[in-house]
C-alpha cells in the first residue's frame, strides 16, 4: 500500500528531521561541552578533560541534589493528591461547560508566574494580607513566619506547577469507562476498591505524565526557591545556572545537567524494569 | 486546527514583512531600571532614530550573549565595572572615539581613568552605586551600626538581609578582615569563608531583586544593600537609613559601552553623548534614584537631592571605597565553591 | 446529589487557590506605593502610565503572538510524534523516547545556551524566528507527553479495523486520531502557549534586540519597581481574556 507510507515516511522524516536538530544536537553539544575546559578568552575549547566529572565528586552535590529531589518530590505528591480530584471531577462532568471550566483553570497561569509569585509573597509575608486577617480575627497572636522557609518555595512550587498535573490526568481520565465501573460496583466492590483496584490503574498513564510533567522542571527551577524561599540554600537549578553564569565554567555546568539526566534516566529504566511485568508499561 | 494553521500561516506572512530593518535603528542593551522611557522617547524625537530598546538584569548573561554570538546585533550595551575590564581584554569592545563624545567633558573626574579601565578608553560612567549596611531606625539607633563587623552581633540572629551576589558578599567579609576588596588570595579568601560562616544564622534573606520592597515592609530591617535602593526605600519608608561601613565599601560604575560587533556605531556614539548631556544626566538622576557621574548633570539637581548623604557622599567617605575589578576564572571558581558550602550549611 | 455538593464544593476550593493570588494582583494594581507589597491607599495612576507606555503593548502583542505560533507548531509536531511512536515500530524508536525525555529534563538555562550555540553555528540570526524555534522546541515534549497518555488508552482494533476497509493512513489519521485525540490536542495547545507566554531563560539567550517579548520586559521592569504598572498590565490581560472566554462559551451554548 504505497499510501499509506507515504503518510507515515512523512511524518517520520519531519520528526527526526527536527528532533535531530532540536534535541539530539543541542543534547550532544551539552555532552561533549562537559568534556570541554575554559580559559578566559573561550567559554568552551579543548583540551578535553574529565576534570568537570571529577569535580562532581562531591559531598555537597549530593546534598544539593537530594534537597532538590525531596523538595521536587514532595511538591509532586501534593499536587498529585490536589490535582487528582479536581482533574477527575472536571473529566468525568457531562455538561457543555467542560471546557469553560478547563480554560478557567489555565488563564490565571498566562499572567507572568513572576507577577503572581509576588502576589503570593504579598499574601503570605509578615505584614502580608494573610497575616492580616489571621491577626485580626485573633486566631494568633505573632505574624506565620511563612516567607522565606522551605513551606513558601513549596507552596510556590505547587501553585506554579498545578496544572501540568491536572491536565494530562484529565485528559486521561475522560476516556474511563463507566461500566467497567459500574461492573465493579455489581460485583460487590466498594467505592475504595473500585478506585483502588479499577480508576487508578486505568488512569496512571495520566498520572505518569503528570507526575513527570511537574517533578522535572520542579527539580530545576530556580526563581521560587529565590524569591520565596529567601535563596538560603541552593537547589539544582541554582547551581546550574551559577557555573553558567558566575563561574562562566560552561563545561562544569554541561557536566552537572549530563549527570542530572543520567540520575533520572536511570532512576526511570529501573522503575520501567520493575513494573515490566504490567502490561501498562508499554507507556515508557 | 486546519483554521489554525492557515491562520498561523497567514499571521507568520504578516510579520516577515513587518520585520524589515528600518534605516535608521539602535540597539540598546542595558540594565534594568536605569535607563528612564522618557530618555530613550527624547533621543527618538531629537534624532528620528528607532530605537529598540532591551534589558538584563544580570552582567553575566549580557556577557554569554556578547560572547557566544558573532553578531548579537547590539549597538550599546551597559558593562559593570568589571566586566568593562574582562570584556575589553577579550577584545570585544570597541575602543571609543572620543572627538565623537562632545559631552564627555561633563562626567566627574573621579569616575575617569578608573581601575578597571586605566585610561577610560572603552567605557563612558553612567551611574554609580556602593554597596552598604542599612538599618531601620525603628529597631536599631544609629550609632550601634558602623562597621561591617557589627552585623555578627548576636542580636541580629534572623534578621539580616544580604545582596544574594557572591563578589558583593564576600568583598564584604574580606574588608571586615581588613584585606582589600578585590583580594585573590586563597588563604584570605578562605579565611573568610570560615567568617562567613559564623554570620548565617544571622541571615534572614538573600536578596538583590527584592530588595527595596523587603526594606519597605521591614521583612529584615538590618543588612547589605546598595545606597541607590536604600534612598529609594527610605522615600517611602522615612525609618530607612544608610551608613558606610569603616572597614571600607565596594563602588561599581555602570558604563555605556559599544561592542565591536556593533551594526550601528554612528548611531551608538550619538546616543552615548545624548546620555552624557548635563540635562538628561540631571532628569535620569532624579528619575531613576540613582547617583550619577555626570559632574555637570549633578550641579544642575535640586539641593535636597544634592546634599543626600547617602547617594551624594562626601569626598571623605568616598575616599575610603574600593572599585569592583576582574577577579579572573580561578578565584570566581573558588568563591562559587565556597558559596555553594555556605547555604548549604545552613 | 451528596456527592455533587461535595464536588463542587471541591472545585471551588481549588479554583479559589488558583483565583485568589490573581485578585490580589488586581487590587494591587491600584495600590499606591512604587516598591512596597502592603496596601498604602488606591490610586488610579499605573493605569495612566500603563496606557500611555506603548513599548509594553507591543512586547505583550509580541509574545501573544509568538505563543499562538509556538503552540499551534508544537502542538503539531508533537501530535506527529505521539501518533508516530504509538503506531509505528521503526528503527530508533527507544532512542526517540530518551531524547524526548532528556529535552524535558534539560534545565533552561543549559537549553538556552546550548540553542544559542546551534543558532550561532548556522548563522541564524538572533529575533523572531530563533524565539520561534526555541519556543517549540520545549514545549514539544509537553505536547508529547499529553497527547501519548491518551493515545494508549485507545482500542487498537479501530484502526485494524479501519486499515481493513482501506483506509490510508492519512485519512486514519485525519478521520480517526484526530478527533479522539481533540481533548488532548486542545490540553496541550493550552499547555505550551501558558509556556511560551511564560519563559524567561530561554527567550533571554535566544532574543534579538529588534523582538521584544513580555516576560523579559516584565523581569526588567520588577527589578526597578514599576511592579504596580505590571499588575496593572496584567490585571488588563486577565479581564480581556476570561471576557472572550465567557463570550465565547455564550456564543457556543447558542450554537446547541
Amino acid at each position: 500500500m504505497k499510501t499509506d507510507n507515504h503518510f507515515k515516511s512523512f511524518s517520520l522524516s519531519i520528526i527526526w528531521v527536527w528532533m535531530f536538530l532540536f534535541a539530539l544536537l543541542p543534547f550532544c553539544l551539552v555532552i561533549i561541552a562537559s568534556f570541554m575546559s575554559h580559559n578566559e578568552n573561550s567559554l568552551i575549547t579543548l583540551p578535553a578533560t574529565l576534570t568537570n566529572y571529577q569535580h562532581l565528586n562531591n559531598s555537597i552535590y549530593i546534598r544539593i541534589f537530594e534537597k532538590s529531589f525531596v523538595i521536587a518530590g514532595i511538591s509532586t505528591l501534593l499536587c498529585l493528591i490536589i490535582g487528582y480530584p479536581f482533574a477527575y471531577i472536571i473529566a468525568r462532568m457531562q455538561s457543555r461547560w467542560k471546557s469553560f471550566l478547563l480554560l478557567l483553570v489555565i488563564i490565571p497561569f498566562w499572567t507572568s508566574s513572576l507577577i503572581r509569585s509576588y502576589a503570593l509573597i504579598a499574601i503570605i509575608k509578615a505584614k502580608g494580607i494573610l497575616n492580616s486577617i489571621l491577626i485580626a480575627l485573633g486566631i494568633i497572636d505573632q505574624p506565620l513566619a511563612i516567607l522565606f522557609t522551605n513551606y513558601a518555595v513549596l507552596i510556590g512550587l505547587i501553585y506554579n506547577l498545578l496544572p501540568f498535573m491536572i491536565l494530562p490526568i484529565m485528559t486521561n481520565v475522560e476516556r474511563l469507562d463507566q461500566r467497567l465501573i459500574d461492573a465493579a460496583r455489581d460485583l460487590g466492590a466498594n467505592r475504595f476498591t473500585t478506585f483502588r483496584k479499577i480508576i487508578i490503574p486505568l488512569t496512571m498513564p495520566g498520572i505518569i505524565a503528570g507526575s513527570i510533567l511537574v517533578f522535572l522542571p520542579a527539580m530545576t527551577i530556580f526563581y521560587i526557591p529565590d524569591i520565596l524561599g529567601g535563596a538560603k540554600s541552593i537547589m539544582l537549578g541554582n547551581l546550574i545556572q551559577n557555573q553558567f553564569l558566575i563561574s562562566q565554567n560552561w563545561p562544569m555546568g554541561s557536566a552537572f545537567s549530563a549527570v542530572l539526566t543520567l540520575i533520572l534516566v536511570t532512576l526511570i529504566l529501573v522503575h520501567v524494569w520493575v513494573t515490566r511485568g504490567n502490561k501498562k508499561r508499554e507507556w515508557l | 486546527m486546519k483554521f489554525f494553521l492557515r491562520f498561523t500561516f497567514l499571521l507568520l506572512l504578516l510579520v516577515s514583512f513587518a520585520t524589515h530593518a528600518a534605516d535608521k535603528v539602535l540597539n540598546v542593551y542595558a540594565w534594568t531600571g536605569e535607563v528612564p522611557d522618557f530618555v530613550v522617547h527624547m533621543f527618538e524625537k531629537e534624532t528620528g532614530i528607532k530605537v529598540n530598546f532591551s534589558t538584563y538584569d544580570n552582567n553575566e548573561i549580557m556577557y554569554a550573549k556578547i560572547r557566544t554570538t558573532k553578531n548579537p546585533g547590539y549597538d550599546v550595551i551597559m558593562p559593570s565595572s568589571y566586566f568593562v575590564d574582562r570584556m575589553a581584554r577579550q577584545n570585544l569592545l570597541e575602543k571609543l572615539d572620543k572627538s565623537k563624545l562632545p559631552n564627555w567633558k561633563n562626567i566627574n573626574p573621579n569616575f575617569l581613568n578608573p581601575a578597571y579601565d586605566p585610561k577610560s578608553e572603552y567605557s563612558s560612567p553612567y551611574i554609580w552605586g556602593i554597596t552598604g549596611i542599612f538599618y531601620n531606625d525603628k529597631y536599631y539607633k544609629a550609632g550601634e551600626l558602623k562597621k561591617w563587623a557589627d552585623l555578627w552581633d548576636e542580636r541580629f540572629y534572623n534578621k539580616l538581609m544580604l545582596l544574594d551576589d557572591t563578589r558583593e558578599v564576600f568583598s564584604m567579609v574580606l574588608m571586615r578582615l581588613g584585606y582589600p576588596a578585590n583580594d585573590r588570595n586563597p588563604e584570605h579568601i578562605r579565611e573568610a569563608y570560615l567568617k562567613l560562616k559564623e554570620l548565617l544564622k544571622n541571615v534572614k534573606v538573600f536578596s538583590t531583586g527584592t530588595s527595596v520592597s523587603i526594606m519597605i515592609d521591614e521583612d529584615a530591617t538590618v543588612g547589605m544593600a546598595w545606597n541607590g535602593d536604600t534612598y529609594r526605600a527610605s522615600r517611602e519608608n522615612k525609618n530607612i537609613h544608610f551608613t558606610f561601613p569603616e572597614e571600607g565599601f565596594v563602588i561599581w560604575v555602570d558604563n555605556f559601552a559599544i561592542p565591536k560587533t556593533a551594526p550601528h556605531k554612528e548611531a551608538a556614539y550619538q546616543f552615548l553623548n545624548f546620555v552624557l548631556r548635563a540635562d538628561i544626566a540631571k532628569e535620569v538622576a532624579v528619575a531613576a534614584n540613582f547617583p550619577t557621574t555626570n559632574l555637570a548633570g549633578f550641579n544642575l539637581l535640586p539641593d535636597s537631592i544634592r546634599n543626600d548623604q547617602t547617594i551624594y557622599p562626601s569626598k571623605e567617605i568616598m575616599s575610603h571605597a574600593q572599585f569592583q575589578t576582574d577577579l579572573g576564572d580561578d578565584t570566581l571558581a573558588l568563591y562559587e565553591k565556597y558559596w555553594e558550602e555556605l547555604k548549604m550549611s545552613g | 446529589m451528596k456527592a455533587m455538593i461535595r464536588n463542587s464544593a471541591y472545585l471551588s476550593l481549588i479554583y479559589l487557590f488558583f483565583y485568589i493570588p490573581i485578585i490580589v494582583l488586581i487590587v494591587y494594581s491600584f495600590n499606591n506605593t512604587t516598591f512596597s507589597l502592603v496596601w498604602h491607599g488606591f490610586t488610579w495612576k499605573w493605569y495612566v502610565d500603563l496606557f500611555s507606555d506603548s513599548d509594553l503593548w507591543i512586547a505583550t502583542w509580541h509574545s501573544f503572538f509568538l505563543g499562538i505560533a509556538s503552540a499551534t507548531g508544537a502542538t503539531f509536531l508533537g501530535m506527529l510524534t505521539a501518533v508516530s511512536l504509538y503506531r509505528y515500530r521503526f528503527a530508533g524508536r527507544n532512542f526517540l523516547n530518551g531524547l524526548i525525555f532528556i529535552l524535558i529534563l534539560s534545565p533552561e538555562i543549559v537549553t538556552g545556551a546550548a540553542l544559542l550555540i546551534l543558532f550561532t553555528f548556522f548563522h541564524l540570526p538572533l529575533g523572531f524566528l530563533s524565539l520561534l524555534l526555541a519556543h517549540i522546541c520545549f514545549c514539544i515534549p509537553f505536547v508529547i507527553v499529553t497527547t501519548y497518555s491518551r493515545l494508549i488508552s485507545f482500542d487498537k482494533n479501530i484502526f485494524e479495523a479501519a486499515k481493513d476497509l482501506g483506509a490510508s493512513d492519512f485519512i486514519i489519521m485525519l478521520r480517526i486520531i484526530l478527533p479522539l485525540l481533540s481533548p488532548a490536542l486542545f490540553a496541550s495547545w493550552l499547555l505550551s502557549f501558558t509556556l511560551s507566554l511564560d519563559d524567561v531563560i530561554i527567550s533571554y539567550f535566544v532574543s534579538g534586540p529588534e523582538f521584544q517579548i513580555l516576560p523579559l520586559q516584565i523581569f526588567s521592569m520588577v527589578r526597578s519597581g514599576i511592579k504596580p504598572e505590571i499588575n496593572a498590565l496584567c490585571s488588563v490581560l486577565f479581564c480581556v481574556t476570561v471576557t472572550l472566554v465567557v463570550l465565547a462559551q455564550l456564543a457556543l451554548r447558542k450554537k446547541t
